[in-house]
């Protein structure tokens, strides 16, 4: 094993400096940044889901408090939340190929292609969340 | 527009006070970068220290961080960066000696690790020569293009947060002999190239292609990597060849 070099060290941020500006690096740190976002969303999910402890009526409060107010504003986030699962979800399938050697010639092409087959999932995906709420058109 | 450049340089003196220092280069006596910098040696300030030898980007030992990428001096032309005022620091990821001179050390011991020569299974006791035809031969010949100068190293994202991790040029020196057919060595080289500090390190941010001045695409070698040891592994687990 290499002696690390502690001066080589940028800390553990280095890869959240954004002076680097290829494609494939955007890529990864949106990837890095998206992965921890829908990990936070996982655990808030958690945490709300675990107030069924407390009892059906508590639950239906919390959940009542973020669908009709006062807090439905936090229904906006899904919206966010959605866009960082499916960016998430494409680029991760992109790199599961890649790393298997497929599709490597054409990595960045294969990125958009999929990126822009998410976005179209998740224009689709919003409108009927709508429709589900009841926001017509 | 005026007729002179300003190179703004970050320097490092022995008793390790960082700080930066401008000089002024007329546009007419200079056209690469490192020419600027000798033209300050030579007429400003004789104190600045930079490391070069070939001039033809071939030696590897002038790498710098120019305009806030990793390039050669020697090959980076001034007026391709389209700016009168040109910042210059020294490679990122690295332990600076002075000025733009950097401590590669570390980079060659990582690139030793990957057991960068041919290997073979007849201790050398062939009695015939070992054809290579073109075709195998363009199998590993973009990575055999590598002149070290550890650009990449600076470049990739992940050395910047675990300096442990072996690194793009390192690696694609594992798949350069890896890919070449008189090499028996990918077993052995496997074993050190598939662990924690190895490929799996790698997340694919692809900066080593984009800044590397001779072409290897070590992003790419990396993939390359991961698939050799997952075949291996799996026959190792399921028998076969
Ligand atoms: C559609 C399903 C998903 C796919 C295809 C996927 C794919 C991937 C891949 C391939 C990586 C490795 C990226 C790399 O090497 O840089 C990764 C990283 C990650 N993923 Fe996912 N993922 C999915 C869903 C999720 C979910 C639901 C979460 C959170 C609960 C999540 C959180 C993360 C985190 C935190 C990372 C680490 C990021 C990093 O170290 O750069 N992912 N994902
Ligand atoms: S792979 Fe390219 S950037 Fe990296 S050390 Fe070799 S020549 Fe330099
Ligand atoms: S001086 Fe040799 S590569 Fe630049």
């Amino acid at each position: 094993m290499v002696e690390a070099n502690k001066e080589m060290k940028e800390g553990i941020s280095a890869w959240a400096k954004f002076y680097r500006k290829g494609t494939g690096y955007l890529a990864f740190a949106f990837h890095r940044l998206s992965g921890l976002v829908i990990l936070f969303y996982l655990y808030l999910h958690y945490t709300v889901l675990s107030n069924l402890l407390r009892g059906q009526a508590t639950y239906n409060a919390i959940v009542k408090s973020i669908t009709y107010g006062p807090y439905d504003s936090f229904l906006a986030l899904d919206f966010l939340l959605a866009l960082v699962i499916f960016y998430h979800g494409a680029n991760g399938v992109r790199l599961a190929l890649n790393e298997f050697g497929i599709g490597m010639y054409h990595h960045k092409a294969l990125f958009f292609t999929f990126e822009i087959i998410a976005m179209i999932l998740l224009g689709l995906f919003d409108y009927y969340a709508l429709q589900f709420v009841g926001v017509g058109f | 527009m005026t007729d002179e450049y300003e190179f703004e340089i970050k320097r490092k003196d022995e008793s390790g006070k960082v700080y930066y220092s401008t000089y002024k280069v007329p546009k007419d006596k200079i056209s690469t970068v490192l020419e600027g910098l000798l033209y300050i040696k030579e007429n400003i300030d004789q104190s600045l220290s930079f490391r070069y030898s070939c001039r033809m980007e071939i030696c590897g030992s002038c790498g710098m961080e120019i305009d806030g990428k990793p390039r050669m001096a020697c090959s980076t032309i001034v007026e391709d960066l389209k700016k009168d005022r040109i910042r210059i620091e020294p490679l990122k990821h690295y332990k600076v000696i002075r000025d733009l001179v950097v401590d590669i050390d570390p980079f060659f011991e990582k690139y030793r690790e990957v057991k960068p020569y041919i290997i073979r299974d007849d201790d050398g006791k062939y009695d015939k020569e070992l054809p290579q035809t073109p075709e195998q031969f363009h199998e590993y010949a973009n990575f055999a293009m590598c002149i070290k100068c550890g650009l990449c190293m600076a470049a990739c994202p992940i050395e910047g947060s675990d300096p442990q991790y072996l690194g793009p040029a390192p690696l694609a020196a594992a798949w350069r002999y890896i890919a070449d057919n008189r090499d028996k060595g990918a077993k052995y080289r496997v074993e050190v190239v598939d662990g924690e500090e190895g490929t799996s390190r790698c997340h694919f941010a692809g900066e080593c292609t984009e800044v590397c001045p001779k072409g290897v695409d070590p992003s790419f070698a990396i993939q390359k990597l991961r698939r050799t040891a997952l075949k291996i592994e799996l026959a190792s687990i399921f028998g076969g060849r």
